[in-house]
């Protein structure tokens, strides 16, 4: 099972979700795969790239053909794809390998010039789902049933996040997240990695470490089209659509 | 940030080693596991014909888990290469790691897994060359198919 990788260049993106109700983003991901290449950058998509317990099939057949032709393309090209599975993805880890041009793991280790760069989905850390993860599933496919009728709930629902974080009295990590998440990365950063990078929360940020290393995580394509780029182990969050 | 990391991390500690300062020497009986936060670590073992080197082991990489594991003195000495920093976890803080940081677990085992075969390869290679008698081989099989005690 792969978890180490080197790249000079690397984008890391998250959160997908292609197939879910609210999810517009195929046109903008094909064109961010594509602009990536051309870029030279390698590509790890972190997690959840797509959607199965909140997808309606139609919107699933529709969406991931197009993005798996771009996926061969960009492999014939030489680029290498890292896919990291997430909790969305965990039953479709088979089925992503056979595609061929995916390089699934279960977390990345990256070497980029001097840095330790760690790349994991971040799910295992998220509480709700490891202390109840039948319910977790309930609520998620609730959630899908809750977003066929009414995709814009899926903003108010992250909107709330942001806000009940900004009342905890314990404000730790990205606005939005648990403190589990800013924890584990504090964590792994005692390993000897320089920068560590979750998605699965959806929630955009990035933080200082008391360690000093740096905790990122690009939020979700279904907001805004951020990803992390790594070139020659300098780290940072950049918006696609300001970059290009 | 309100993370409290003196709390959190009072079972492990971290220590910083010159360029080949010894970290833990061969037969010595400590408990404690390293990990290797910056710089390098070589892991030397004495022989018939002197002190050879074994392993060497870069940042990220951990070494001391067999007398962790199996409760047993130093099998080899451990020195720095050039200036490092190794985060030292004890026994009773190992298994709070794990849960903390599951993945940790994960690559232990690929990494001990990667070990046992860098190993069974260069026996096997050994045995190919004709360096290591029939005899010899067959009483390292039958001992490694004990259970440990």
């Amino acid at each position: 099972m792969m978890t180490h990788a080197h790249s000079k260049r690397m984008v890391v993106i998250s959160d997908l979700h292609l197939g879910n109700p609210f999810s517009q983003t195929r046109t903008k991901a094909v064109d961010f795969l594509r602009w990536a290449a051309r870029q030279d950058f390698d590509i790890c998509i972190n997690g959840d790239g797509l959607e199965i317990a909140q997808a309606s099939f139609t919107k699933l057949a529709v969406e991931i053909p197009d993005v798996i032709r771009v996926l061969k393309e960009l492999n014939k090209m030489g680029k290498t794809i890292y896919y990291i599975v997430g909790n969305h993805d965990i039953a479709l880890e088979h089925f992503l390998e056979d595609w061929g041009a995916l390089k699934v793991c279960p977390f990345l280790n990256v070497t980029s010039g001097d840095s330790r760069i760690r790349i994991e989905h971040g799910h295992l850390y998220d509480p709700f789902f490891v202390a109840y993860p039948r319910l977790y599933e309930f609520c998620t496919r609730l959630g899908g049933v809750i977003l066929a009728i009414a995709p814009e709930a899926y903003r108010l629902w992250i909107s709330f996040e942001r806000w009940r974080a900004r009342l905890r009295a314990r404000r730790t990590g990205i606005i939005g997240e648990p403190p589990q998440f800013a924890e584990a990365a504090l964590e792994l950063s005692r390993r000897g990695f320089d920068s560590i990078v979750f998605g699965h929360t959806h929630h955009l940020g990035q933080i200082e470490l008391p360690t000093g290393q740096k905790y990122f995580n690009p939020g979700s394509w279904l907001l805004s089209c951020h990803y992390v780029e790594i070139d020659q182990g300098r780290v940072s969050l950049k918006n696609w659509e300001e970059a290009v | 940030m309100a993370l409290d990391t003196d709390r959190r991390f009072s079972q492990e500690h971290i220590r910083e080693f010159k360029d080949g300062e010894i970290v833990f020497a061969e037969g010595d009986p400590g408990r404690d596991l390293y990990i290797i936060q910056d710089g390098a670590v070589i892991i030397r073992k004495k022989t018939e014909v002197g002190e050879v080197d074994l392993v060497h082991f870069k940042r990220g990489d951990f070494f001391g888990d067999m007398a962790l594991l199996q409760a047993i003195p130093r099998f080899a000495s451990a020195y720095a290469k050039g200036p490092t920093k190794l985060l030292i976890l004890q026994p009773g803080g190992f298994l709070l790691k794990l849960r903390r940081d599951p993945t940790f677990a994960f690559e232990m085992i690929q990494q001990l897994s990667y070990r046992v075969k860098t190993s069974s390869e260069k026996f096997l290679e050994a045995v190919h060359k004709g360096r290591i008698s029939k005899e010899v081989v067959a009483e390292i099989l039958t001992h490694s198919e004990k259970p440990h005690s």
